[in-house]
């Protein structure tokens, strides 16, 4: 066990998931800084939120996603990167599991706000998300001496 | 090591946070941190369709016995002409079909339900079968081309079907 998670190529793999996810991750937050109007009505349509805490949600995550997607791309404090994208996948994947369960018709709002025609959300799109879920895991658990920002600053103060 | 990923990322999404109000208020066009009217959200509501076959005018599992026929044309039409035997349960596009009638067709003991319509695009009968099916009828179908394809075909006529 402790073989395996010294095993070097973490390392790589590692980069290769932070450098896809952090993307992923950036291009989703875009659209919403850019248009948090239409962010709070894919939050609201979701049902979930109390109305007063709509706004302040479409607001802030998109934020957070964009931290977490910095972090994750410049490898400083990759691996809290990671954990901010499980627990923002977590609730990703609660989100989505409700609105199936209670047949809403809708996009999922995971990148621009699209028609339900367009993106809508499914099963398929749970699945998306548990993989991403699954990669930002691998991150926080597994990549241990994150390839970065992080390992030149070390470097250089040692 | 842990502790420590946590409170860094405790930190990171506070930072976050605290960039993304400011932003917010200094934006020409931020939202109100606390929404006050509710969103209009437009969300369809989840219809329960379920999959029905079509039958051909022609086709004989229509005439067969223990067929419950059900015309969703409306009462006029219905007077007009229909199938011998059917029953006439006029089909609203705005207002779904009773509880009371669905549990009607349901315990009616018909091994099939055939529904014809309009004929139209869309059908009636297609849509009234799919509601049918959607709301738990078994072995639901509807005919192609309505109630004008049968009659087209050798299933009735007006006099016959009074």
């Amino acid at each position: 066990m402790r073989r395996f998670l010294d095993w070097r190529g973490h390392q790589w793999i590692g980069l290769l998931a932070r450098l896809y996810l952090g993307g992923v991750f950036l291009f989703a937050c875009w659209h919403k800084i850019v248009h948090p109007d239409s962010f709070a009505v894919d939050v609201a349509t979701y049902q979930i939120l109390p109305l007063p805490l709509v706004n302040l949600f479409a607001i802030t995550l998109p934020w957070v996603e964009l931290g977490a997607g910095l972090m994750l791309v410049l490898g400083f404090r990759a691996r809290s990167g990671a954990l901010l994208t499980s627990g923002m996948m977590v609730m990703f994947i609660v989100a989505l599991i409700i609105a199936l369960a209670k047949g809403l018709d809708m996009s999922c709002g995971c990148f621009a706000s699209q028609g339900s025609e367009e993106d809508p959300i499914s099963y398929r799109t749970v699945l998306r998300d548990l993989c991403w879920l699954a990669l930002s895991v691998y991150i926080l658990f597994l990549d241990r001496r994150p390839i970065g920002l992080d390992a030149l600053l070390e470097r250089r103060s040692a | 090591m842990t502790a420590r990923i946590i409170v860094d990322a405790w930190m990171a999404a506070m930072t976050c946070c605290a960039l993304g109000l400011m932003f917010n208020a200094v934006r020409p066009k931020g939202l109100p941190i606390v929404a006050t009217e509710a969103y209009e959200i437009f969300v369809p509501c989840p219809e329960p369709l379920g999959e029905v076959e079509g039958l051909n005018a022609l086709d004989q599992r229509i005439t067969e016995d223990r067929v419950l026929i059900i015309d969703a044309r409306d009462k006029d039409e219905f007077s007009a002409w229909h199938l011998p035997s059917a029953q006439n349960i006029p089909f609203d596009y705005l207002e779904g079909v009773p509880e009371a009638t669905v549990r009607k067709v349901a315990s009616s003991g018909a091994l099939r339900v055939v529904v014809y319509g309009d004929g139209q695009d869309p059908d009636s009968g297609r849509e009234l079968a799919r509601e049918l099916a959607g709301r738990g009828v078994r072995n639901v179908f509807f005919v192609l081309g309505g109630a004008p394809a049968l009659r087209g075909g050798a299933k009735g006529t007006s006099e016959e079907g009074r």
